[in-house]
Formats: structure tokens, C-alpha cells, sequence
């Protein structure tokens, strides 16, 4: 069953379909979200990716002109379904967002994100989204993934 | 497998012997009787090495990342026993294509120069897109060459020439240069040699037989790999087309910032390393999986980057050995790639 965050508001549009129908004589607490409510949430998933696809190659996030981009164009190698994993060059089972840290330390030369802040988030969901699709495979240090398959444009709607 | 001319062994006329000019690289091992020796062009090949180097990516901070690979680069073509006769700068010297960082990359390269290490180059996108290659062009002069030596024809050309996508969006210099520094620029469109270039080409192989043996530069691999990172050369079909003519081109390309191989009709294709940063391979399948670099330690500024020395045999048989300073060429490809 799906299960609302508290806290995430899209207005009026997702209040409605919380609404119990008294009519349905179903298990289901709640109606399916409506073509309206998917489309909403759907925008506001893809503003946090297209924020991380600018963080991705922003310079700002580091000291030296380098950006996520220049070692992975597209989120290529950035493998995020492979995570949780044991990372060598952190020395030890390591999440996306560490990884992520570590790269913004090493390589570019900055300073690290705070863990749950919005421009971890957005980095992180432009990482993941550009590996749509792919199998979960935590765990798996065997072998460089390349994104999804982009013809040209930003590689997501 | 067909028996090329430029596999038999040579008879030499000294004595009645035979002297086997053997070339280490030849995949020959047999005996051939030999028919005939026909002198050709191939035979006034004198065996040499040249180095290919490029994507170095030069930022305008002193003392950048990007300095310390080169530098280690040059240093080690410096020491190179015996001297390469010349090295070949694939393109993309430059970052942001900014006066002091192509200054910069020219410093560099002067120490060639200076010892004596005459060094050809080509543009990459990222050289060209701020001033149009003004700069570029001041510095290096023509962007698309071609000379002798030793018995081969060597042609460079510039391969990153793309339609305007700057003018209907206003954009500045600046904002044009950014835009294609992306390698996946969602607005640049593909890259190519244009109309100009091919019709030089056209003049430039016109009068020269098909058994010269060809080496062509350029910055992009002439071969349809990417396209969505322009690893491909739009025009990559005409250029093929006017070098068909010839028994075997080998095409080296820079911008991929990995090693890959290919073979096209008369053509084997041949990526070089950046010294800069490596770049993971796209999604799809290689022509030729197993000539590929090995995992990437980000950690080590020295791994996953490198340059490349080639060395020509007098049957016109390659080797390219990719230099570097950390585990990343398979053992089996360590001795070079035959090209």
C-alpha cells in the first residue's frame, strides 16, 4: 500500500484523492492517485533531478573548475543501483551520498555536502534517475555501468 | 586468411639469402615461399616511433591537477630513448579555450621544442568554441595539415566543427563555450570536418598511389561509436569514402579519453588516452571488447590517463603502446596494440 509522506504537500490536487470513497466496498483505504496526482508528482521529482543534473555540472561544488560531469557525462560510472557497497577508497560499506562526498572532496577539490541537504538530494536523484530502470544490485563493485542509452536532449523529459 | 605483400618476407638480394626482416608484429608465423618481391612504396618505409598525446584540458589555476599529469607526460616523452620523431597533439589543450590556458598548453609543449621534438597539432572542441579558433589558429596556425614522412603520409584534420547553435539563442562567447565544454551538450548538435576540409582531402590524396601507406588524425574517432557524446565525426563516411582508395589508413582519434578499437573496410581506428581525466565507456556494445582499459582508481590523479607511443615497421605494420602510470591496460594489450 502506498503510504503518503507527511509532509508533502502538492496542494489541493493530492488532498482530494485522500478522500475515502464510502462507496467502494474494498480492502483499499484509499483511491489510486489521479492521472492530476501523478502528473504533479511527477514535475516535482523531475525539478529535483534537473537541480542535480546543473549541481552535476556546476563548478561551485568544488575548489578546482572540475564538476561531476567531467569523469561522468550522463551520471555514466556513477552506478547508484550498485549501493550500499564496500568502497575502497572509503574504507568501508558506503552509501551513494558518501560516494558522492568523496568525489566532491577528492577530485574536486571541495568541501562535502551535508548528508540530507536539498543539493545532496538533487544530486543524488539526477544520479539515480539517469540509471532508471536498471536492476537494484547493492553490493556490486565488479564492473563499470553505463547510464541509460541517451539519443540527444538531457536524458530525461 | 589472404596473404598480403606486406606480410612475405622479403628476399634480399646479398648473397642469395634470404633475410628475414622479420617484423615482431606480424601475426605470421609460418613460412611463405616467395614468389615475388616487388619493391613497393612500403619498402622505403624506415621503421619509427611518433607519440600521440592530447585532452589535456588545461584550467587557468596555477599549479591545477591537470598541470601535474602533463608535465609528468612531457617529461617522460623527454626521456624517451630513442627520441620519437615527432609528437602529434590531438586537441583539446585547453579547458575553456581561454588565451592563458592555450599559453599555458603551449608552454608545455615548447619543451619539446626546445629539445629538439618537433610536435604537430590538431584543435578539439574545447580549444575552438570561445573565439572561434581565432586564438587557437594565432598560436598554431592551420588546423588541418598534411606532410611526409619516412615513407608515410600523415594527415591531421580538424574534426569539431559544428552548426550554430549560438546565434538564435543570443548566446555570448562564454555561454557558447560552456555549452559544448559539456560532453553531453544537449544542444550542440554533431560535429564534423564540413565541405571545405573534405574537398582538401580529396586534392590532398588525389595523386598519391593506394599502396601509400595513410595515417589520419583527428579529434573525434571517424567511426559512429556515440553520437550523443560526439564520439563519431559526421562527415566520418566521406572521409572514409575519399581514403578507400588506400590499402590500409590507420585513423588514431583523441576525445574519448579511453581505449577503444575498431576496424572500418581498409581503416583500423584507434582511441587515444587524455591526460586529463578518463571518461567510462557509453552504452553500447564495442566493436572490440577486449581491447579496453581496466577499472579506475579516482583517488590517484595519475590512473586511468596517459599517451600513447606508436611505432611504424617498414611493411607499414603499427603498434600502439598505451603509456601510463598506473594498472589500467590489460596484460595482453601491454605490449601495444597492433595496428
Amino acid at each position: 500500500m502506498r503510504v503518503l509522506k507527511a509532509g508533502f504537500i502538492l496542494g489541493a490536487g493530492v488532498l482530494a484523492g485522500l478522500s475515502i470513497s464510502l462507496f467502494m466496498n474494498v480492502a483499499e483505504a484509499r483511491k489510486p492517485f489521479s492521472q492530476q496526482d501523478l502528473k504533479l508528482m511527477n514535475e516535482e521529482l523531475l525539478a529535483l533531478v534537473k537541480k542535480g543534473d546543473q549541481l552535476w555540472h556546476d563548478p561551485k561544488l568544488g575548489k578546482n573548475g572540475l564538476t561531476c560531469a567531467n569523469c561522468h557525462p550522463d551520471g555514466a560510472n556513477s552506478n547508484p543501483h550498485t549501493f550500499p557497497k564496500f568502497q575502497d577508497n572509503v574504507g568501508k560499506v558506503a552509501t551513494l551520498r558518501e560516494m558522492i562526498n568523496w568525489c566532491i572532496k577528492k577530485p574536486l577539490e571541495g568541501k562535502e555536502l551535508p548528508e540530507d541537504s536539498e543539493e545532496m538530494k538533487a544530486l543524488e536523484a539526477y544520479a539515480i534517475y539517469m540509471y532508471r530502470g536498471y536492476p537494484l544490485k547493492p553490493g556490486d563493485n565488479t564492473r563499470e555501468y553505463p547510464p541509460v542509452k541517451v539519443e540527444s536532449g538531457a536524458g530525461y523529459p | 586468411m589472404k596473404i598480403s605483400r606486406r606480410q612475405l618476407i622479403k628476399v634480399s638480394a646479398k648473397a642469395g639469402m634470404a633475410a628475414f626482416t622479420a617484423s615482431a608484429l606480424s601475426p605470421l608465423m609460418g613460412v611463405v615461399n616467395v614468389v615475388e618481391a616487388k619493391s613497393s612504396r612500403k619498402s622505403k618505409i624506415s621503421p619509427f616511433n611518433f607519440v600521440v598525446i592530447g585532452d589535456t584540458h588545461l584550467y587557468e589555476m596555477p599549479d591545477h591537477r591537470f598541470d601535474k599529469t602533463f608535465s609528468r607526460a612531457i617529461n617522460d616523452i623527454l626521456n624517451m630513448n630513442p627520441k620519437p620523431d615527432f609528437v602529434l597533439f590531438i586537441g583539446d589543450l585547453a579547458q575553456f579555450g581561454k588565451v592563458a590556458e592555450l599559453e599555458k598548453g603551449k608552454r608545455f609543449l615548447d619543451k619539446l621544442d626546445k629539445a629538439g621534438i618537433k610536435y604537430f597539432i590538431i584543435p578539439g572542441e574545447h580549444d575552438w568554441y570561445l573565439d572561434m579558433g581565432e586564438t587557437w589558429r594565432k598560436m598554431f596556425g592551420k588546423p588541418y595539415w598534411s606532410f611526409n614522412h619516412r615513407g608515410v603520409h600523415f594527415i591531421g584534420m580538424n574534426s569539431i566543427l559544428v552548426r550554430d547553435y549560438w546565434t538564435a539563442r543570443n548566446m555570448s562567447p562564454e555561454e557558447r563555450m560552456l555549452a559544448i565544454a559539456e560532453l553531453e551538450c544537449h544542444i550542440c548538435g554533431l560535429w564534423g570536418v564540413r565541405e571545405e576540409q573534405l574537398e582538401w582531402l580529396e586534392r590532398d590524396v588525389k595523386n598519391l598511389s593506394p599502396d601509400t601507406p595513410v595515417v589520419v588524425f583527428t579529434h573525434s574517432p571517424l567511426w559512429n561509436y556515440y553520437p550523443r557524446w560526439n564520439f563519431q565525426t559526421e562527415d566520418a563516411p566521406q572521409i572514409r569514402e575519399i581514403l578507400s582508395k588506400f590499402e590500409k589508413v590507420i585513423a588514431i582519434h583523441g576525445h574519448v579519453h579511453q581505449v577503444v578499437y575498431n576496424k572500418t573496410g581498409n581503416m583500423v581506428h584507434i582511441g587515444n588516452l587524455a591526460t586529463a581525466w578518463p571518461w567510462p565507456y557509453p552504452p553500447v556494445e564495442l566493436p572490440y571488447p577486449k581491447i579496453r582499459m581496466l577499472r579506475v582508481d579516482p583517488g590517484d590523479i595519475y590512473d586511468g590517463v596517459g599517451f600513447a607511443s606508436t611505432y611504424i615497421d617498414d611493411t607499414f605494420l603499427g603498434k600502439m603502446r598505451y603509456h601510463t602510470w598506473a594498472e589500467l591496460i590489460p596484460d595482453d594489450l601491454k605490449d601495444g596494440v597492433p595496428l
